[in-house]
C-alpha cells in the first residue's frame, strides 16, 4: 500500500499543479495532506518530517546557493540599465544589412545575457518585448521571429553562468556523493557547479552556432522571410564601445570560474558590483531604480527558495512512503541496462517539462533519479548537461512548451499560434540533434573539463 | 454585511502591511551581499586575509532575504504558478483556487514548520549556539530563528490572501443574488 501512496502522491502533485496554485506551496501542501492520511491510516511515520528544519538550515548555510541571488541581481542590473537593449540595437545596426542579420543579433544578445536567467518565462518575456516588435516591423516572417525568440529565451539555461546550472550543479553534486556512498567508494570524488559550467560551455556554443547557421541559411535560401533592415551608418568602433563592457564583465565572471580562480559565489558577487559600475558609468542608475532592482531580486530569489523548501517537504514525504526504494527497485528490475534507464528518465523529464519549470524538476526529480543513474556509472557532468538540454528542448516543444506560452502572452494578437509552432520546430530539431550528438559523443561535454582539470 | 466586509478589508490590509513593511529593508540585502562578497574576495586575493565574519554575514543576509521574502513575494503574487488553465480562469475561479489552496496547503505548511522547528531552534537558543568556524558570527541561534519567523510571516500573509479571496467570493455572490 505504501508504494501505491508514493506513486499517487506524485500523480496528485502533478494534477493539483494544473489548478494554478503556486508551485512551491502545492508541492508542500499536497505532500502534507498525503502524510496526514498516511499517518492516520498507518503506513507513514510522521517522524520523517522532523528533519525539515535541518533541511531548511542546510539550504541557508549552503555557500553555492548564495550565488543565486547575486546572479539574479547582476542580471537585473544589466537589464534595467538598458544594457541588453543597447546591445541589441547596436548589433542589429552592424549585422542588420544582411538578410537574417537581425535574427542573428537576437540570438547572440540572448546568449550573452544568459547569465541573468534561470527562469524560462522571464527570459522569453524580456526577449519577446525587446525584439519581437522590431523583427515584425522589419518584415520577418512571424514563424521565424517567434521561433528565434523562444529558442533564444531557453538558451539562457545552458549557457553558463546560468542560475539553472548553479541549482542543478548543487543537486547533482549531492546525488553524486550519495551514489558513491551506496557503491561503497570511500574516497569520494566531487563535482562542483564550476565543473558543470565548464561542461556546458562547448554544447552551449554549438547550440548558438547552430541557431546562427540556421538563420543564415534561411536568409540565403529565402531572404524574403528574414529581410535586411535599414541601418544608419554605424562604425565598428561605436558597436565595440557598447559591446565590450558587458562582454568583458561576463567574460571576467565566467573566466574566473572556469580557470578555478574564484568560486561561482565569489564571481557572482564581483559580477553584480561590476554590472552596477557599468550602469553608473552609463548614467542609467538612480537610488529609486536600485531599490526596484533589489525588490525584483528579492521576489525572484524568494520564489526559487520557497520551491526548494516545498520540494524538501515533498521529498521527505515521498521517502517516508518508500518512494525512493520503489523507484530504485523499478530501475533495477528494468531490462535494457543503463542506457534504457537513462532513456526512460530523459523521456519522463521531457514530459514533466510540459508542466514544471527547470527549478522544480531539478529539486523534485533529479534527487530521486540522479543517485540511481550515477550509480550505474554515468558521468555526473555529462548527465547534468544532458538533463539541461533535454529540458530546454521540452520547453520549446509544441503544444505544451513553456516558452511558447510565455511568448504567446506578450506577442500581439495578429501573430498566430500556429506560426509560433511552425517557427520553433527547426530549433527543436537542432536541440534533439545536439542531444543525440552528446549521447554518442560524450566527449563534447567532457573534452573541455579534461583540458582545464 | 458592509461592516463585515470593511472589517475583512481592514484586517487583510493590516496583514499585508506586516510583510510589506519589510520590503524596503530586505530589498537592499542583495546589494549588500554583493558588496561584502567583493570585500571578501579583495581581502583574500589582495591581502591573503580570510574574512570569516564578512563571509558569514553574506550567508546571514542570504538566509534573511529568501526566508523573510517568501511572504513578501506571496503578497505580490510573485510565486510561480502553472498557469496553463489558471490564466483563463475567471476572478471567482481564481479566488476559489487561492482560498482553498492557502487553507489546505499554506497554513498547514506553516504550522508544520513552526511545530518541527520549535525544538530545533529552542535547543540552539539554550546553548546560544555560535558559528562552528573560529572567528565566525556567534549568533547561529538568531540565524535559525529566521525559520519560525518565515513560517509566521507566511502564515499571516496566507491569512490575508484567504480573506481577500473570500471577500471577493462573498461580494460577487451577494451582487448576483
Amino acid at each position: 500500500m505504501q508504494a501505491e501512496f508514493a506513486l499517487t502522491l506524485f500523480l496528485a502533485v502533478c494534477l493539483v499543479l494544473m489548478l494554478g496554485f503556486p508551485v512551491a506551496l502545492t508541492l508542500a501542501g499536497v505532500s502534507l495532506v498525503f502524510a496526514a492520511i498516511g499517518t492516520l491510516a498507518g503506513g507513514f511515520d510522521p517522524s520523517y518530517l522532523v528533519a525539515l528544519p535541518a533541511r531548511i538550515f542546510g539550504t541557508m548555510s549552503n555557500e553555492t546557493l548564495v550565488a543565486v541571488p547575486l546572479f539574479i541581481l547582476m542580471g537585473n542590473i544589466l537589464e534595467r540599465a538598458r544594457i541588453a537593449e543597447d546591445l541589441l540595437n547596436q548589433m542589429a545596426q552592424l549585422f542588420g544589412r544582411r538578410p537574417g542579420g537581425l535574427g542573428i543579433s537576437v540570438v547572440l544578445v540572448g546568449a550573452l545575457l544568459a547569465a541573468s536567467t534561470g527562469i524560462v518565462g522571464a527570459t522569453v518575456v524580456t526577449m519577446g518585448l525587446l525584439s519581437l516588435p522590431t523583427m515584425l516591423r522589419a518584415g520577418y516572417s512571424q514563424s521565424i521571429a517567434t521561433g528565434t525568440i523562444c529558442a533564444t529565451g531557453t538558451l539562457g539555461q545552458i549557457i553558463p553562468p546560468s542560475i539553472a546550472l548553479v541549482l542543478l550543479g548543487d543537486i547533482i553534486s549531492s546525488a553524486y556523493q550519495q551514489a558513491q556512498l551506496e557503491m561503497g567508494v570511500i574516497n569520494t570524488a566531487t563535482v562542483s557547479v564550476g565543473d558543470l559550467f565548464v561542461g556546458a560551455l562547448v554544447p552551449g556554443l554549438i547550440l548558438v552556432a547552430c541557431y546562427v547557421l540556421w538563420i543564415a541559411i534561411t536568409g540565403w535560401v529565402t531572404p524574403s522571410k528574414v529581410p535586411p533592415i535599414k541601418t544608419s551608418a554605424v562604425s565598428l568602433g561605436q558597436v565595440l564601445k557598447v559591446l565590450l563592457p558587458p562582454l568583458g564583465l561576463i567574460g571576467l565572471v565566467l573566466g574566473s570560474i572556469l580557470v578555478g580562480a574564484a568560486t561561482p559565489t565569489e564571481a557572482s558577487g564581483v559580477g553584480a558590483i561590476g554590472a552596477l559600475l557599468l550602469a553608473i558609468l552609463r548614467r542609467e542608475m538612480s537610488w529609486s531604480r536600485l531599490l526596484e532592482i533589489g525588490e525584483s531580486t528579492l521576489q525572484v530569489t524568494s520564489m526559487i527558495f520557497l520551491i526548494l523548501i516545498g520540494a524538501s517537504v515533498f521529498s521527505l514525504v515521498f521517502r517516508g512512503f518508500g518512494g525512493e526504494e520503489l523507484v530504485q527497485e523499478f530501475f533495477h528490475s528494468m531490462s535494457g541496462g543503463p542506457a534504457a534507464a537513462l532513456l526512460l528518465v530523459m523521456v519522463v523529464i521531457f514530459l514533466l517539462g510540459f508542466i514544471l519549470d527547470f527549478i522544480e524538476i531539478t529539486f523534485v526529480v533529479v534527487p530521486i533519479v540522479g543517485p540511481i543513474l550515477l550509480a550505474m556509472g554515468f558521468d555526473p557532468v555529462w548527465l547534468g548537461i544532458m538533463i539541461a538540454v533535454n529540458l530546454q528542448t521540452s520547453f520549446l516543444t509544441p503544444p505544451f512548451g513553456f516558452a511558447l506560452f510565455y511568448l504567446r502572452g506578450v506577442a500581439p494578437d495578429h501573430v498566430s499560434t500556429s506560426a509560433m509552432y511552425r517557427g520553433v520546430i527547426p530549433f527543436v530539431l537542432l536541440q534533439l540533434g545536439l542531444l543525440l550528438l552528446m549521447w554518442y559523443l560524450p566527449g563534447i561535454v567532457s573534452w573541455l573539463p579534461s583540458k582545464l582539470g | 454585511m458592509n461592516k463585515t466586509l470593511s472589517t475583512s478589508t481592514l484586517s487583510s490590509r493590516f496583514l499585508d502591511g506586516i510583510s510589506n513593511s519589510l520590503v524596503p529593508l530586505i530589498s537592499w540585502f542583495p546589494l549588500v551581499m554583493a558588496a561584502l562578497t567583493v570585500a571578501v574576495v579583495g581581502l583574500r586575493y589582495g591581502l591573503g586575509v580570510g574574512a570569516i565574519t564578512a563571509q558569514e554575514g553574506v550567508m546571514y543576509l542570504h538566509s534573511a532575504l529568501f526566508l523573510l521574502g517568501a511572504s513578501c513575494a506571496l503578497g505580490v503574487d510573485g510565486h510561480v504558478r502553472v498557469d496553463i488553465f489558471y490564466r483563463r480562469f475567471s476572478d471567482r475561479q481564481k479566488a476559489w483556487v487561492n482560498a482553498l489552496g492557502h487553507t489546505l496547503f499554506t497554513l498547514p505548511l506553516c504550522l508544520l514548520i513552526g511545530i518541527t522547528c520549535w525544538g530545533y531552534v529552542a535547543e540552539s537558543w539554550a546553548i546560544r549556539e555560535v558559528s562552528p568556524e573560529p572567528g565566525g558570527i556567534p549568533a547561529v541561534f538568531l540565524l535559525k530563528s529566521l525559520i519560525p519567523a518565515m513560517a509566521g510571516l507566511l502564515f499571516l500573509q496566507a491569512l490575508s490572501e484567504i480573506i481577500k479571496s473570500l471577500s471577493l467570493l462573498t461580494s460577487e455572490s451577494s451582487d448576483a443574488s
